[in-house]
Order: C-alpha cells, then sequence, then structure tokens
C-alpha cells in the first residue's frame, strides 16, 4: 500500500487578537495509506477541522513533518498544493458548501474547471457520470436550493470525486442530516471510496458513521490516539 | 488553453447568475462610453460640417489673401499685373478677384435689390461653391455678349425658376439696359436669404456694375503657406516700395480648431461620467466579493490557485464592461448616424463621413480600462481571502 499522508509531530498554533498562543494541534502522528478508511471522532472544538485542513494542504503545519505523497509540504509553493490539492483530494464538507445559484451539474463541474487537457474538455460528461453515480442524474440542472439535505450531500459527494481523487476528506459529513439519511449517504461515500480504492478520512460524532471505518483515532485537547475496537 | 477557456466559463456563469447587479452597474458604463464615442463622432462630424461651411465663406485650406494698400491709390492696371506675376511665378493655379456690388434685377414679381459677388472662375475652386444646377463659370464665359450670372437659390426662386438649358435671361433694372443669362444655382449661404448672384468681374465692367473694396485671393497647398505667404508679400513690397502690403490667411483652419475646444469639453465631461461609473462598477464588486468569501473558499480548496481568483474575479469584471462597451458603442453609432441629429449637427454637409474608428476604440478601450480598473481590486481581495476562514462555520 502506497502511503498518502504520513504525519510526524504536526502541530498547529495560531494567535489570537490578544497574542496569546492558542495551540490547537500538539504533536499529531499519522500514516494514511492508499485505500484506508480513517475515522477520527472527538469532541467539538479539539482541533479536527483543524487537522482536516493540513490533511488536505489547505493550511501547513506550525511545526513537525508533514509528507504529502513522499513531499515535505514546506517544500512546495502555494500554487503547487492549490493543484495538488485539485487533483488528488476531495472535500465533503458538513453543510455541503455547494455553489449556491448554480445547478447541481454546474457544481459538480466546478472542481474540473481546475483541472487541465482531457478531463477540462469532458467535464460535462465526467460530471453527468458521477450524478449517475450517486443515483441524481434526473436532477442535473435542479438548484441545491430546491433540494433536500440529504440530495445536497449526494451532489458535493459527486463533486469531492469527480476528479478521482486519491485522498477524500469528509468534515462530518452527516452532521447536518437525520440519522438515517447520514447512514445512506455515509454507505454510498465509503462504498465510492472504496470503488476507486480512495483514502477516505471522516471526521464525526456519530459512533454508528466511526464503525464504518477500518481505522479510527480520537482527538483529544490536540493529541489523535489510536482507538481499539469498535466503541459502543 | 484549458486554464483560459476555465476562466471565461467561470465569469460567465458568475455574471448569468447576478445579471440583475450587474446589469445595473453596466447601464452607467454603457451609457458614459456611448456619450464619450458620441462627443467624439460627433465631434468630427461637427468640424466636417463646419469645415465645409468655412471654406464656402472663407475660402479652403490655404487661402491666402493679398491687398496693396495706399497712401496712395496704386495704379489699378500696374496693379493686376503685378498680380498675375504673382499668379505666374508662385504657381498658383486657383485665384480669384472678389468684390461686392449692389445691382437691382426686374423680377416678375418687381425689381429687387440683389447682392452681387464679382469673382473670377477661380473662386468655384476656392470657395468650393457646389452648383445644384447648371454650371460654374468657365474661362471663356467673359467673352459673351450677355454677362453671365451664377444665382441663388432665392435669386432663382424670384426669377420664377427657370430652365437652364433654355438660357434664361435676368434683366438688370438700371440707366443701361442689360440682359444677363442665368448659367448655374448654388444653394443660399443660409435660410431666408435676399437674393444674390455670382458675375465674372470682367463682365461686371460691361455691364456697368460699380465694383466696391475688392481682394485678391490665392489658393497655395496648406504646408506652403508659411513659405509662400511672406515671399509673396515681399514680392510685391519690392514692386509697390510706398505702399502697405498685406498677405493674410483667410481659412478657417489659420484660427486653430474651433471644434476642439468644445469637444475636449463635452469628452471630459463624459470621462467624468465614466469614472463614476467605474467608481459604481468597483463599489458592486467590492459588496458582493463580501458574500463571494464562501465561494471562493469552495474553489480553492478544489483547486483553483490563487491566479485563477484572481483572474477569474477579474475576468467577471472585464467581460462585463466589454459587453457594456460594445454596446455603449453600438449607441453612439446609433447617434451619430442617425439622419436628424446629422442634419442637426452638420447642415452643410451633403454626404457624411462614416462613423470614426478613433470614436469606437476610444469608447470600447474605455469600458475596459473601466473594467480592469474595477476588477482589480476586488480581485486582490479575492486573492488575499483564506481558504480555512471561508469554508469554516
Ligand atoms: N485561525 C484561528 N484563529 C483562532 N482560533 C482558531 C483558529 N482556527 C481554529 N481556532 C480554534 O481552534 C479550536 C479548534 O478548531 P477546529 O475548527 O479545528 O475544531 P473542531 O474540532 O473542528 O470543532 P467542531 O467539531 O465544532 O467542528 C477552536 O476552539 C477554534 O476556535
Ligand atoms: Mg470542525
Amino acid at each position: 500500500m502506497e502511503t498518502l499522508l504520513s504525519l510526524r509531530g504536526v502541530t498547529r498554533t495560531v494567535v489570537l487578537p490578544d497574542d496569546q498562543e492558542l495551540h490547537i494541534l500538539r504533536g499529531v502522528d499519522l500514516e494514511i495509506a492508499s485505500g484506508d478508511h480513517t475515522a477520527i471522532v472527538g469532541r467539538s472544538g479539539c482541533g479536527k477541522s483543524t487537522l482536516l485542513n493540513l490533511l488536505g494542504l489547505l493550511d501547513v503545519p506550525s511545526s513537525g513533518e508533514l509528507d504529502f505523497l513522499g513531499t515535505p509540504v514546506q517544500k512546495i509553493s502555494s500554487n503547487q498544493r492549490a493543484r495538488l490539492r485539485g487533483s488528488t483530494v476531495g472535500f465533503v464538507f458538513q453543510q455541503f458548501n455547494l455553489l449556491q445559484g448554480r445547478s447541481a451539474l454546474d457544481n459538480v463541474m466546478t472542481p474540473l474547471l481546475y483541472a487541465s487537457g482531457r478531463d477540462f474538455w469532458r467535464r460535462r460528461e465526467l460530471a453527468m457520470e458521477m450524478l449517475d453515480r450517486v443515483g441524481l442524474a434526473a436532477r442535473a440542472d435542479a438548484k441545491p436550493n430546491m433540494m433536500s439535505g440529504g440530495e445536497q450531500q449526494r451532489i458535493a459527494i459527486a463533486r469531492a470525486l469527480v476528479r478521482r481523487p486519491r485522498l477524500i476528506l469528509a468534515d462530518e459529513p452527516t452532521g447536518a442530516l437525520d440519522v438515517e439519511t447520514g447512514q445512506t449517504v455515509m454507505a454510498l461515500l465509503d462504498s465510492i471510496a472504496t470503488e476507486s480504492a480512495a483514502a477516505l478520512v471522516t471526521i464525526t460524532h456519530d459512533h454508528n458513521v466511526a464503525a464504518l471505518a477500518r481505522s479510527r483515532y480520537r482527538l483529544d485537547a490536540g493529541v489523535l490516539q489510536a482507538l481499539e475496537g469498535v466503541p459502543a | 488553453m484549458s486554464g483560459v477557456v476555465g476562466a471565461l466559463v467561470e465569469a460567465w456563469q458568475e455574471l448569468r447568475i447576478n445579471k440583475v447587479r450587474i446589469l445595473l452597474a453596466l447601464f452607467g458604463v454603457a451609457l458614459s462610453v456611448a456619450a464619450l464615442a458620441s462627443v467624439v463622432g460627433l465631434g468630427d462630424l461637427a468640424r466636417e460640417g463646419y469645415k465645409v461651411q468655412a471654406e464656402r465663406s472663407q475660402g479652403r485650406t490655404a487661402t491666402v489673401a493679398l491687398s496693396v494698400n495706399g497712401p496712395t491709390t496704386p495704379d489699378p492696371v500696374r496693379l493686376e499685373k503685378a498680380y498675375q506675376g504673382i499668379v505666374e511665378r508662385y504657381g498658383i493655379s486657383y485665384w480669384t478677384h472678389t468684390a461686392q456690388a449692389q445691382a437691382r434685377f426686374q423680377f416678375p414679381g418687381g425689381v429687387q435689390d440683389v447682392q452681387m459677388t464679382l469673382v473670377d472662375p477661380g473662386y468655384g475652386f476656392i470657395h468650393r461653391t457646389d452648383v445644384t444646377q447648371g454650371s460654374w463659370f468657365a474661362a471663356d464665359d467673359e467673352q459673351r455678349l450677355a454677362p453671365a450670372v451664377v444665382v441663388s437659390e432665392a435669386f432663382y426662386n424670384a426669377a420664377g425658376r427657370p430652365d437652364l438649358v433654355r438660357k434664361p435671361l435676368a434683366k438688370l433694372a438700371g440707366d443701361q439696359e442689360t440682359t444677363a443669362v442665368i448659367i448655374g444655382v448654388v444653394p443660399d449661404l443660409f435660410p431666408q436669404a435676399p437674393p444674390s448672384a455670382f458675375m465674372l468681374n470682367g463682365a461686371a465692367q460691361t455691364a456697368g456694375i460699380a465694383e466696391g473694396y475688392g481682394q485678391f485671393k490665392v489658393w497655395v497647398q496648406d504646408g506652403q503657406a508659411a513659405v509662400l505667404m511672406p515671399a509673396m508679400q515681399a514680392d510685391l513690397q519690392a514692386q509697390f516700395p510706398d505702399l502697405y502690403i498685406d498677405a493674410s490667411r483667410m481659412d478657417y483652419a489659420a484660427y486653430g480648431d474651433p471644434i476642439a475646444i468644445a469637444q475636449l469639453a463635452v469628452g471630459a465631461i463624459a470621462g467624468l461620467v465614466l469614472l463614476l461609473g467605474a467608481v459604481g462598477m468597483l463599489n458592486i464588486s467590492m459588496v458582493t466579493i463580501r458574500y463571494r468569501v464562501r465561494e471562493i473558499g469552495i474553489r480553492r480548496s478544489f483547486g483553483a490557485t490563487s491566479g485563477r481568483i484572481f483572474v477569474g474575479v477579474m475576468m467577471e469584471s472585464l467581460v462585463a464592461t466589454s459587453v457594456a462597451g460594445i454596446a455603449g458603442v453600438m449607441v453612439a453609432i446609433a447617434v451619430v448616424k442617425n439622419p436628424w441629429i446629422q442634419e442637426k449637427v452638420a447642415p452643410a454637409l451633403s454626404e457624411y463621413p462614416p462613423f470614426p474608428v478613433e470614436a469606437a476604440m476610444l469608447g470600447f478601450g474605455a469600458a475596459v480600462l473601466v473594467g480592469a480598473l474595477a476588477g482589480a481590486i476586488p480581485a486582490l481581495v479575492a486573492v488575499r481571502i483564506k481558504v480555512i476562514d471561508a469554508i469554516r462555520f
């Protein structure tokens, strides 16, 4: 299995407006290989989103080492990070974060606007395929605000996966959905990730969601610990 | 390649979604572009019309008037010889004496005073006199027994609009009974002008029309006027050492361009309006960029580089103002090529020039400039948006 991400002693510190330092992450070690399904649980405000932003190259660590596909992130420019992110990472957010006013199809095509070559020119076709995969091909022209939460999150999943990323990062993907819908959406995400052999990292409050993952961690006060067994 | 197309696709989507706000902002831009391009276009048209009119009354560029003035009156025969010498030595192809005189004509409706201009055949070229009927004087017209006249429209009407092919006669009322042949008709210089007529100098003498104060005018190439004027003056001065010689330019171009100042003033106002349009445009883009922070964050998380975000926001503004610019130029063309407006702005013209390319370029260029300015600032703001902050909830 190829290692996608490797974190050793990663910290993230922010300076608050009153010049105090806030240590959000205090030395995180984590390895993620392609095909892994990982869940991270933790209390609100413990730094889960901060960690996910680091994994998705949206942010860089304050200290420690983070290698993305073997390259230390500190060594790549922000433009290179943006391209790498576009081609390798797909995000699914709790609030769906669909572009308002644009059709489902336009939303799914968005990541392909930053692709090049064949993927760019075939963006409509690829997006339609992906919409079909999440069962919403018939709603291609619908606007997100006309859709249910579950449908919106399925659109968001299609968008996250349309460039066939090797790493899927989902930040509380079921947080805004009812339990049943959440489970269907999660099952879908899990199966598409498995199909494409992508690594899936899910942040969740929901132990049922966490139970789907093969490896589980708890983030507590900025420290990441592996969880043994399926928590009750 | 896909980067450029992608940015265009994004800009176009953004414009489609914010139709109303964009349309409002663009209305101002389009309007000021229309004003700017119209000012330039109408100015050109007015200049063309003014030029034709001015050249009709004052002579083509460059017309030089020569005069020899006393303490003593110069001998007319010697003076004429000197003038003809100038014509020969300086290779003048068009020249004319002009003098004003009064004559009384017998019209069907009674006797009327007519303002006569006594000229030589060269006057027709120098003053751009276009005949609407018949013809202008030829050199041999002086030899006619009955003097030839070219009459104004008003004269022609008073004479009952006779058919020129039949060489209609006009009776001069005076001690000496003379009849003149109407050979051509020219338009009135201004509406409701009293009847007037042109007659050749030689013919006027035969007809016994007393000539008033006269001038001798020659036409030279525009570029040569500065050299030839002093030379001709010195030439005449040498022949008449005791008299005052005057050589001066008569045409309108000698006094600078009278339209330019008006054009500059209106252009400056239009520029100001455009600036206001740009500020309005900038204002709206700045407000919307705040609503778009999340959207930009989302795009960034899906791989948009900061350069791409900059170009996207910028392009949106550029695409929008370019469309407004084209609309504005089209309005300007509609205004400047409107027959009613053309007639009002340049009444002297019978054929109108095409819409000037500079005016279209200026209008479109100004619109693009406004788009670039109004796009650059929000684009810079957009680039500085932190992705993590933008997508946090
Ligand atoms: N740029 C920042 N400036 C100041 N404080 C920050 C910043 N980023 C994160 N924080 C703080 O760090 C802590 C962790 O934030 P984070 O968003 O990672 O939490 P989380 O685990 O995702 O919480 P939740 O489950 O509520 O989403 C929070 O207290 C947050 O207020
Ligand atoms: Mg969070």
